[in-house]
């Protein structure tokens, strides 16, 4: 199973730095919601089932959903 | 230059923080305070002084249950935030821009949505009440219950969730986390014991621990229903256009 935590901690690392280096909101947060979940199986591993649950429901799904309303509310403004 | 220096600059934090890292005991170590003192203390007579059976819930509702209810309180002032910019959102004015959009929704979504959102509130109501014996507790539920709220509306639309969810029942339930956890906090001061203890003198200690257990599944549920809505009024009010 130490394979397994050491993919996990490897696409976590992987998911970090897409976020940080995508251009693309929409793209970057959803980017960001596969860091989430990758990270509730995380915690899941570390035997922390309430923070898992947490992080499952609160940062894969609202927070996602709560960025995208927020990238569809605002203007692309590039160019200045 | 200016890069150079930059470079030493980090360099050396980065110097400190290894040091800083290097200098805390090993992870599990058998002569801390922490292993020595609280550990033992939190599992031995954790049931017995928090009334849940489930050490982490006696933790962040009795042990740290200031930190706990500060963070009740700042998600109530994140929805009183969102309120404030956006305002929040009338039915007879506003619609949401998914329903603008007009792209006809897929049956499958809509079907498996249709079939599972009532288990995933069931599964929400669930972890509020066993929050005392077994992972999860009202934050959790209240995140769940928030996110079926989501899923409905995002796949139905946005008048029909408001026809479900009104606004007077919901303004109502916002507040209930922090007033509930307020109210059973304060009980103790009426019999000069500590804010939070919810010790109550005089009793015999089975009493006494079922009197415990009982506010700690007040303050869950009220934390759960509170959580739930001000997730699903954020929501709303977000996502509101005019019409």
């Amino acid at each position: 199973m130490r394979s397994l935590d050491l993919l996990l901690l490897l696409f976590l690392i992987i998911a970090a730095f897409g976020v940080v280096r995508t251009k693309d909101l929409l793209g970057a947060s959803i980017i960001f919601s596969a860091y989430s979940l990758i990270m509730a199986i995380i915690w899941q591993r570390l035997s922390a089932p309430d923070i898992a649950l947490t992080e499952a429901a609160v940062g894969a799904g609202v927070t996602t959903i709560l960025f995208l309303i927020t990238i569809g509310r605002t203007v692309r403004r590039e160019d200045e | 230059m200016k890069r150079i220096l930059t470079f030493f600059i980090l360099f050396l934090l980065w110097l400190l923080m290894v040091s800083a890292v290097l200098a805390l005991p090993p992870i599990g170590s058998e002569t801390t305070p922490v292993t020595t003192h609280v550990i033992p203390r939190y599992l031995e007579q954790g049931v017995e002084e928090a009334g849940a059976e489930n050490i982490v819930t006696c933790v962040i509702l009795n042990y740290r249950g200031y930190d706990t209810m500060g963070e009740v309180t700042v998600i109530f002032c994140a929805l009183i935030a969102v309120l404030a910019v956006v305002g929040r959102e009338d039915p007879k004015l506003h619609t949401s821009k998914v329903d603008l959009v007009g792209i006809k929704e897929s049956v499958i979504v809509k079907s498996v949505v249709r079939f599972l959102a009532p288990f995933i509130m069931l599964f929400a109501v669930y972890i509020m009440l066993h929050g005392k014996e077994s992972p999860g507790g009202g934050f959790q539920a209240g995140a769940i219950l928030g996110a079926s709220i989501i899923i409905y509306t995002m796949t139905f639309s946005y008048e029909l969730a408001l026809s479900k969810f009104f606004v007077k029942v919901r303004t109502l339930m916002e507040g209930a986390g922090p007033i509930a956890f307020f109210a059973c906090g304060v009980v103790a001061l009426f019999y000069n014991q500590n804010f939070l203890t919810y010790i109550i003198p005089g009793l015999d200690p089975v009493t006494q621990t079922a009197m415990r257990s009982l506010m700690i599944e007040i303050i869950e549920v009220g934390i759960g229903i509170g959580g739930g809505t001000v997730i699903s009024s954020i929501f709303l009010a977000m996502e509101k256009v005019e019409k």
